[in-house]
Formats: structure tokens, C-alpha cells, sequence
């Protein structure tokens, strides 16, 4: 098990292409850190800099204590899953598993010891003598991560690992990534485009864009309090509404803002840094707008685009007249009876929203 | 439904009589020589249809190859020499193709078009230069030899010089065709398991005969069949650089043996040319397989 230390890392392939524009991480010992993003990011680049699969242009990684820049790929004691599994088609499972072991000259008894321990923590044990091709996705799967186990490496490092796989066995093979995780300790750094894997199985999520960390945080602390636009509007399903909005006031804790067309708004956040009339964004998310009960002071006067019936709640798309983004609402299951053309009223609870300045940098807030 | 079922019957005869008749048309000659040879009576073998048909069905042509030439000298030197020209090809075109495909150096792509451009000269442009090579390499040997006081009866000329294996096969080891078609090979195999196999430990050398050439045995396989064809019938840089009767191939042996101006019978070369050939038919119905199927089941 070990630690693994980012300073400073950047990636060119040429002069003027930058995929990673500096990057400082610490990873502590035995974390599980997802690194999420949207394609081109750089977050598989970074991934494979840590793998010694691409070459760090400046900066340094540590793996452990050790200087790991220009240690090659095998000895950084670093295991790899990859998406496409990348199993060696004309071996068996057990050979695909013990091949890494061959290589570095272990015995053949301590090489069986290794194979049938892992294959029994994935319950592949009777899948040992088929090829891969005889594998369903799944399987194919588990004899990757039992291929990165029997290595017992210090750092685990999956590249999207349940891409390929359906809905349902990637919820399972989620779960069992989280168990994996519990039962070896071991440091991981897994690689997704999927908010939700990130934040069902990160102990510390970190965001990319563009080749740099947006934010590092906790899966609910980002959730909560995202420190810029980017990664308010990545996490969350649906997206957070964002909408234009003008800092009209600053108050002691409280800002206020005007949306087009005069609606005002109140946000319990500290907006100090702000000038009155800057150009803000108000960010709300769907599960905490809500209808407004009778006649509720402050709520929005609204109309019902679409409906959507999940079971256990609905989504609602609203319209507010002369707003050009269309909010969506998180309901509970027995928020049924609205339909298409319904005229409502929405209510931003105060506590709830964010804002954000011209720069998309958040203002701290207030609230609880 | 009717006119569809009657339209399908239509469409489907039309297709396999296409097939037929393509098939008539590959398989006759050998067709032709299986029955000239099989015919005791060869007065008809000039004669359609009937030469298709073999007239007084008999084996003696077969027989009488056996007796009036070494056939069996011929098929093993023809052996020998096939099987040592695919490893040298297969050796060849794989080391070639593994760096083309998939290191970076400087020079690559111009080394690769100059592989390709020799596509575009007649082979017959490298017999006077090999020649010269292939005798140069005699007169080493046996010098060589000398300096070594080596028995004299080793005759280490004949080892790498005119008149061997060596000579006969050498020049034939590094083809484009081969290179071309295992660096196409490689470059389709995805770039995740070179990535697995390197954080696996592997070194280039073992990521290269461990992982990418079993993975490319179809390609290998077609590349062995199309050495193979190439190597047996192999007949101009053989007959010149073989000297002796007892290390000629099948292809020149035949010739030199049963054609010519005293050539006694065409029954007789018939039944030669059926038995040269029935061996790679043999050989490809045992390789078929492994055309098929070999990156089954690595990614996804």
C-alpha cells in the first residue's frame, strides 16, 4: 500500500498541445480517489502518466516515497484494470491472471497460491481453464481486476473500468469494487466519465476540465458546495438549473438578485466580493425547488412543459416566463397530478441557492 | 409469397451456378492433369470432355514417376527447404512489422515506403547480385575452413554457398509483402493489451512473442500458406543456384527430369505435377482453422 504524490505534473505531446496543464494531488495511503471529468479532460492521460504507460513532460510523482517519474510501468508496484479488459485472448484465465507473475520469475506454487486466492474473492474459480472468449462481460471483468490482484500492488488504477458493461451488472460490479475496496485497503485511483459511479464509490472525488483540477472533495461536499460552475453543473442528475441573473443587493449573509424580467431573488450566501448590478449565475437544484403552497410569498409563477414518472418521484420541467432555461423539479412519487400547461408557482428557498460570479467562481454560503 | 419464394429459388440458383462455374473454371487444370494421370490409355487426354474423364483408370503413370526419377530425393529437399523459407519469412516479416507498426523512431514511415517500393522490381533484378553474394559466401566458408583445419570433407562451401539450402532459400527470407502484412497485423491489435502486458512486466522482445504474435497466428497462417505456395513452386532462383541433382526441389526436378526434348510421356508429368501439388492441398486443409478467430475475446 502506498501514497501517491502529484507536483506540478504536466503533459505535452507537443509544443503547443498541453493536455495537462499542472496538476497537484495528494493521495493519501489506502484512499479511493475518482478522478471524473468529461471526455478530453485528461483524466485517462493522467492516469496512464501514473501507470508509466505515457511519459510525465514536467513535474513529479512519487508513488509512495519513491521518485516513480522514469521507473518503468512494472515496477512501480502499480496494477492496471482497463476498460476494453484487455485480457490476452490465447491464454486461460488462470495463465491471463498468472502472467505478470511468470514474467518476474515467481514459483509455480506460490503462482497457484496467488491465481486460486484471488479467483476465489472474485468467484471465478470455476471459470480458471476457459479462454476469454468463453466469457460473458462480467466475467470478463472480474479475471481483469483478479489479473491487477494477484500482483498485490500498492496502487490499484482503473481506466473506466464498467463502461462496457449493462446497467444492471454495472451496478453489481459497482458494489462489489466498493467490498473489494473494504476488504484489501488498498489505494485505488479509478477513472470515470459516470458521476454516479464517482460518487457511490469515491472516499475523495476530484474533477478535471480542460487538463486541471476543477475541485477535490468528498463525493457529498462537492454535491453541496461546488467551488465553481463547471462542477456544479457536472455533478448531479439532472443538472443543477442555472440561470442569468443581476446582483441587485448584498446583505449581511444575504444576496439578492433579479432574474430577466424582474423576478427577485434571495440567496443566503456572502456576496461581499460582489458589485451590485455584476452579472451572476443562480444555481438551484432540482430536488430543492418546490411547489409553493397557497398563496407563499417570494414563489415564482410558473408553467408545466413535460412530466416524468420515475415511480419513486417525478420530473417536472417548468417554464418562468421570459426565463430562456427551462428548470427542472425533483417531486416526490405523490406529486402526480400535474400535467402538460399547468400554471404554478415555484419557490427558490433562500437557503438553497448558490450563486456564482462573472467568473463562475462560487460566493461562500450561509447557510447551515 | 409465391412470387417471393419463386424469385428467392431463381436468385439463389443464379448465385450458386455463378459459384459452380468459377469453380469449373479455378479447379480445371488440375482436374485435367488428375485424369491425364489417372488414365492407363492416354490417347484421349487431347480430346473434351472426354480428358476429363479418366480412360482406363489406372495408377501405373504414378508408378513410373517413382521409377524414372528421384521424386522422393525432390519432395523431401522441397520439404526442407519450404519449411526453413516460412520460419525465415515468418521470422523476418515479424521482427520487421513489430517496430513499423509500433515504435516510434525517426525514419519510419521513409524505411516503410522504401519496403513497399521493392514491391515495384521484378525479382529477377536480385539473381546476378545474389549470385555474386551467395559465391562470395562459398569462398569464405571454405577459406574459413581452411584456416580452422576443418576435415575437408565438411565442404563448408556447400553449406552456405552455391549449391545449398541456404543459398537456394536465403534470399527469399525478407519479403514486402510479408512485412507489409504482419505491420498490418499489429497495428489492429488494440493498444490496451500492449499496455497490459508492459505494466504486466513484459519487455518489448516478450510483449512482441508473448502477446501481438499469438494473437496474429491467422495472419501468420495466411502468411504461411502464401510462403509456402511460394516457396514450392519456387522454380527460377533454384534451378540456377542448385548445382547438383540431389538438392534440386520438386518444381525443378520435374522440369528438368521428365520435359525437354526427350520427354517420354505427358501422362507421366501429369501424374508428377498431381503429386507435387497434393502436399500443400494437404497442408491447407490443416492450416484452414487458424485463419479464423484469434483476437476473440481480448477487449470487450
Amino acid at each position: 500500500m502506498a501514497s501517491v504524490t502529484l507536483k506540478s505534473i504536466k503533459k505535452s505531446y507537443t509544443k503547443d498541445v498541453q493536455v495537462i496543464k499542472g496538476v497537484d494531488l495528494e493521495i493519501k495511503d489506502g484512499e479511493f480517489v475518482v478522478f471524473v471529468g468529461p471526455s478530453g479532460c485528461g483524466k485517462s492521460t493522467l492516469l496512464r502518466m501514473i501507470a508509466g504507460l505515457e511519459d510525465i513532460t514536467e513535474g513529479t510523482l512519487h508513488i509512495g516515497d519513491v521518485l516513480s517519474n522514469d521507473i518503468h510501468a512494472s515496477k512501480r508496484g502499480i496494477a492496471m484494470v482497463f476498460q476494453s479488459y484487455a485480457l490476452y485472448p490465447h491464454m486461460s484465465v488462470a495463465d491471463n491472471m498468472a502472467f505478470a507473475l511468470k514474467l518476474s520469475g515467481t514459483s509455480k506454487e506460490e503462482i497457484a497460491q496467488r491465481v486460486n486466492k484471488a479467483a476465489e474473492i472474485l468467484q471465478i474459480t470455476h471459470l480458471l481453464e476457459r479462454k476469454p472468449k468463453a466469457l460473458s462481460g462480467g466475467q470478463r471483468q472480474r479475471v481483469a481486476i483478479g489479473r491487477a490482484i494477484v500482483r498485490n500492488p500498492k496502487v490499484f488504477l482503473f481506466d473506466e473500468p464498467l463502461s462496457n458493461l449493462d446497467a444492471s451488472l454495472r451496478l453489481n460490479m459497482r458494489v462489489e469494487l466498493s467490498k473489494l475496496h473494504q476488504d484489501l485497503g488498498t489505494t485505488m485511483i479509478y477513472v470515470t466519465h459516470d458521476q454516479v459511479e464517482a460518487m457511490t464509490l469515491a472516499d475523495r472525488i476530484v474533477v478535471f476540465n480542460g487538463g486541471i483540477i476543477q475541485q477535490v472533495g468528498s463525493p457529498l461536499d462537492l454535491y453541496e458546495n461546488p467551488s465553481n460552475l463547471f462542477v456544479a453543473g457536472f455533478l448531479g442528475s439532472p443538472k443543477m438549473n442555472l440561470l442569468e441573473a443581476q446582483l441587485v443587493g448584498v446583505e449581511q449573509g444575504v444576496a439578492i438578485v433579479r432574474l430577466p424580467k424582474g423576478v427577485t431573488l434571495r440567496a443566503k450566501v456572502d456576496a461581499k466580493r460582489g458589485k451590485v448590478s455584476d452579472k451572476v449565475t443562480l444555481g438551484i437544484r432540482p430536488e430543492h425547488l418546490r411547489l409553493a403552497i397557497g398563496d407563499e410569498a417570494g414563489a415564482v409563477p410558473a408553467r408545466v412543459d413535460l412530466i416524468e414518472h420515475l415511480g419513486d418521484h417525478v420530473l417536472a420541467y417548468v417554464e418562468i416566463p421570459g426565463i430562456n432555461e427551462i428548470l427542472s423539479l425533483k417531486l416526490t412519487g405523490h406529486a402526480t397530478d400535474l400535467k402538460y400547461g399547468d400554471a404554478i408557482r415555484v419557490v427558490f428557498p433562500e437557503e438553497n441557492c448558490m450563486l456564482f460570479d462573472n467568473e463562475g467562481l462560487v460566493f461562500t454560503r450561509t447557510a447551515g | 409469397m409465391a412470387t417471393f419464394t419463386v424469385r428467392r429459388v431463381a436468385g439463389l440458383s443464379a448465385h450458386y451456378a455463378g459459384l459452380l462455374l468459377f469453380m469449373a473454371f479455378t479447379t480445371f487444370p488440375f482436374l485435367w492433369a488428375l485424369s491425364a494421370a489417372l488414365s492407363g490409355d492416354p490417347s484421349k487426354i487431347w480430346l473434351f470432355p472426354d480428358a476429363f474423364v479418366p480412360n482406363d483408370l489406372s495408377l501405373m503413370w504414378f508408378k513410373r514417376v517413382f521409377e524414372e526419377m528421384p521424386f522422393n530425393t525432390y519432395l523431401l529437399n522441397s520439404t526442407i527447404m519450404s519449411f526453413w523459407t516460412i520460419i525465415g519469412v515468418v521470422v523476418v516479416s515479424v521482427m520487421a512489422g513489430y517496430p513499423l507498426a509500433r515504435l516510434k523512431f525517426p525514419g519510419r514511415g521513409l524505411i516503410f515506403v522504401a519496403i513497399i517500393a521493392t514491391l515495384m522490381l521484378p525479382s529477377e533484378v536480385g539473381i546476378i547480385p545474389n549470385f555474386i553474394t551467395l559465391k562470395n559466401f562459398g569462398v569464405w566458408a571454405s577459406s574459413l575452413q581452411e584456416a580452422l583445419h576443418l576435415p575437408s570433407d565438411w565442404n563448408m562451401r556447400e553449406w552456405v554457398g552455391l549449391n545449398s539450402y541456404f543459398g537456394a532459400i536465403a534470399p527469399n527470407f525478407a519479403t514486402a509483402f510479408g512485412i507489409f502484412l504482419m505491420k498490418q497485423a499489429f497495428e489492429q491489435i488494440p493498444q490496451d493489451l500492449v499496455d497490459a502486458a508492459r505494466v504486466d512486466g513484459a519487455n518489448e522482445l516478450q510483449i512482441m512473442w508473448r502477446v501481438m504474435v499469438p494473437v496474429s497466428i491467422p495472419s501468420i497462417a495466411a502468411l504461411t500458406i502464401f510462403t509456402l505456395v511460394n516457396a514450392w513452386n519456387d522454380y527460377l532462383w533454384p534451378s540456377i543456384v542448385m548445382t547438383g541433382k540431389e538438392k534440386l526441389p520438386l518444381a525443378v526436378g520435374v522440369f528438368n527430369d521428365l520435359t525437354g526434348p526427350f520427354a517420354t510421356s505427358t501422362s507421366l508429368v501429369m501424374a508428377a505435377i498431381v503429386m507435387t501439388v497434393i502436399p500443400v492441398l494437404i497442408f491447407f486443409a490443416f492450416t484452414q482453422r487458424y485463419f479464423i478467430g484469434g483476437l476473440d475475446g481480448a477487449v470487450k
